[in-house]
């Protein structure tokens, strides 16, 4: 007793009375904590366990791509076949649980008008080459899409008649080129199915250095403005665009 | 979506080359651009008081407590942009109270917490203890009961209790330097670590910010120095001024080695990123990184308090151009803050595209507030000095 006294005595009177406000925070904080933090906080992660219950407990609107199968196999069949396959059934139809639950007093709608289709097809720069888009201004206006294709199984109801119709950002980009008139079947060897598939069919890329010296060798029989190289020693053992863009060629 | 179109359209029309969407518009603003310069005051001014009682400099001792002051003014007022800009302060707490480790933003609570409470509070308690009771007994009603509060009912002035006091202080500025260093270390860590960013992204990053921080700190204590000597018509301590312009030009040669190393490396490794960040500085930022950042900010005041140094200069000319010399730093550091929160965000991911920033005039994220959280640690400051004044006349013997 005496002991505890003497250290007691030892500690300067200035730090007893800062222990106050420090013992204070302290408490202040398992308080709070005791409080204020939920019983099941950290349970499963930094998160509250019932967070889980909360969750699950919302109104499920999705009913997953499933379960349309069980009544409209039909459908499900040719879109499974077709470019929209993994596009889910409620990506365009909307919500479907309510749906299935009641099939006849919840009927689905599907986008009969024009904006909702562009949201994917769009002309857009930053969108992968070959993939379908179109400016929906200049593209049949007024008309809505589901009239000429078919979302299930889309496909063009005619084939394109150009290139253009698909690799618009290529076409754009050669239309400022000096090779403007070089035709894009000139270089790139296509099958006739490669505007009905585009995927199965594809077109084929030069593999042959003669096919620029068509035109750029020291003897081609060509205008004389176009730019000339000497095929033997000009870089010969690489295909041209391997080092040029021939949708963009440098100048000089 | 109209208002949406509105606001982006000036911005719009700014952008060149290609950027992603989410890109457009800067998502950390001018907010964020001073919270990094308030915590790199706090940690700069607060080091400056650290060379009184750890290095015993002792022509410094007329500037520690008002360092020490000017610290926690700042100290104040650093969480506040963060707070204004994400909103919701009472959520703040949560993270407190429920401390997440693996999350360094949510660490910088404890970091704080611990700086305001652990080191400046106590080391100022400690320091002013002794004259805040005397003062105490000097004064009637409310200012008596104040600096009463303060003191928790203290009355030992004992010589015991008094070198306590002292051997107290000494040890919390032990530990308050490296608390300091990760007070403002970890700002730095928070843009560093953000490896997606090559404009942020690097070791040196901390280290960097670290120094500019101190740079900046002792120039605010200069500029504070001076302009409140000169409201008291006091004499301004030649040699304190001395020392002071000696620290920051010696601590402005550090920082500047270390942001030349920091573009040096960048230059060499020439990252992918290289093209757009020269982009960047050759355009967007010129003026602020290179004129205002590099010529005004670093170049002009270290010429200038090298040309003090070297030639005899009388002492009027030195205060002159030691004012102006604290006042271009605090531009520059300001810069530095603002090229590296603003100038990360101008790039585009793809490497491809730079975007704008638009300030607003108004609302939370606006020039007016931005201004008003500069000016609210002056405030702050002159209830501080009011309340504990920090000249030496007052200083009990």
């Amino acid at each position: 007793m005496n002991r505890i006294k003497g250290i007691r005595e030892k500690i300067p009177d200035q730090v007893k009375r800062l222990l106050i406000p420090v013992v204070l925070v302290i408490a202040a904080f398992v308080v709070m904590r005791h409080f204020l933090v939920p019983s099941d906080f950290g349970k499963y992660g930094h998160y509250r366990a019932s967070a889980i219950d909360d969750v699950i407990s919302l109104e499920i609107k999705y009913s997953g791509h499933m379960v349309c199968d069980d009544c409209h196999d039909d459908i499900v069949e040719v879109k499974k076949m077709s470019y929209h396959r993994d596009v889910a059934c409620e990506a365009c139809h909307g919500p479907a649980a309510a749906h299935t639950e009641d099939p006849d007093g919840n009927k689905l709608q599907a986008p009969r008008e024009r904006g909702y289709c562009p949201l994917c097809h769009e002309y857009l720069p930053s969108r992968p080459t070959g993939f379908p888009q179109i400016v929906s201004e200049s593209h049949n206006p007024r008309k809505a899409c589901i009239s000429c294709h078919d979302a299930h199984d889309p496909k063009t109801p005619e084939a394109p008649k150009e290139c253009k119709a698909c690799h618009a950002e290529i076409a754009r980009t050669k239309a400022l080129s000096h090779h403007i008139y070089v035709s894009c079947i000139r270089c790139h060897e296509t099958p006739e199915e490669h505007k009905v598939r585009p995927r199965d069919y594809r077109p084929e890329k030069p593999i042959r250095r003669e096919l620029c010296g068509e035109c750029h060798a020291k003897n081609a029989p060509a205008a004389k403005a176009i730019p000339r190289v000497d095929m033997a020693t000009h870089g010969e053992r690489y295909v041209c665009w391997q080092c040029h863009y021939p949708h963009l060629p440098e100048v000089d | 979506m109209e208002k949406l179109a509105e606001h982006l359209w000036p911005i719009l029309k700014q952008i060149t080359g290609y950027i992603y969407p989410n890109e457009i518009e800067l998502y950390w603003g001018m907010l964020i651009v001073i919270y990094p310069y308030i915590t790199g005051l706090v940690a700069g001014a607060f080091i400056l008081a650290s060379l009184v009682k750890v290095f015993n400099v002792k022509e410094l001792q007329p500037t520690y407590r008002l360092s020490l002051l000017t610290s926690l003014a700042f100290l104040i007022v650093a969480p506040l942009p963060l707070l204004a800009h994400l909103g919701h302060p009472e959520r703040s707490l949560e993270i407190f109270l429920t401390p997440n480790k693996s999350s360094a933003m949510a660490m910088f609570g404890f970091v704080y917490a611990w700086y305001l409470m652990a080191v400046l509070l106590l080391e100022i308690w400690f320091d002013y203890r002794k004259d805040l009771i005397m003062w105490a007994d000097k004064e009637k009603g409310l200012r008596r009961l104040i600096k009463r509060i303060i003191t928790l009912f203290s009355t030992d002035t004992s010589e015991r209790a008094v070198k306590f006091d002292k051997k107290a202080v000494k040890i919390i500025t032990i530990i308050g330097i490296p608390s300091a260093f990760l007070l403002h270390g970890y700002v730095g860590f928070i843009f560093g670590s953000i490896k997606a960013n090559p404009w942020w992204s690097s070791v040196l990053m901390p280290i960097v910010f670290l120094f500019s921080a101190i740079v900046s700190g002792i120039a605010l204590v200069l500029l504070i120095y001076m302009v409140v000597t000169l409201v008291r018509r006091q004499e301004l301590v030649m040699a304190s001024l001395d020392k002071l312009a000696n620290y920051l030009f010696f601590t402005m040669i550090v920082a500047f080695s270390l942001e030349a190393l920091d573009f040096i490396h960048r230059l060499y490794e020439s990252e992918e990123s290289i093209t757009i960040l020269s982009q960047l500085i050759s355009g967007k930022l010129f003026v602020s990184l290179v004129v205002i950042q590099f010529l005004l900010g670093m170049i002009l005041p270290l010429g200038a308090l090298a040309a003090v140094k070297l030639f005899r200069v009388p002492a009027e000319l030195r205060r002159h151009v030691y004012f102006v010399s604290a006042l271009l730093v605090q531009v520059g550091i300001f810069t530095t803050r603002w090229n590296v929160v603003i100038g990360g965000q101008l790039f585009s991911k793809s490497f491809r595209g730079l975007t704008a920033y638009k300030m607003t005039l108004g609302g939370m994220e606006g020039l007016l507030a931005s201004l008003a959280f500069l000016i609210l640690p002056f405030v702050i400051l002159y209830i501080l000095v009011k309340i504990l004044p920090p000249w030496e006349k007052n200083r009990t013997p």
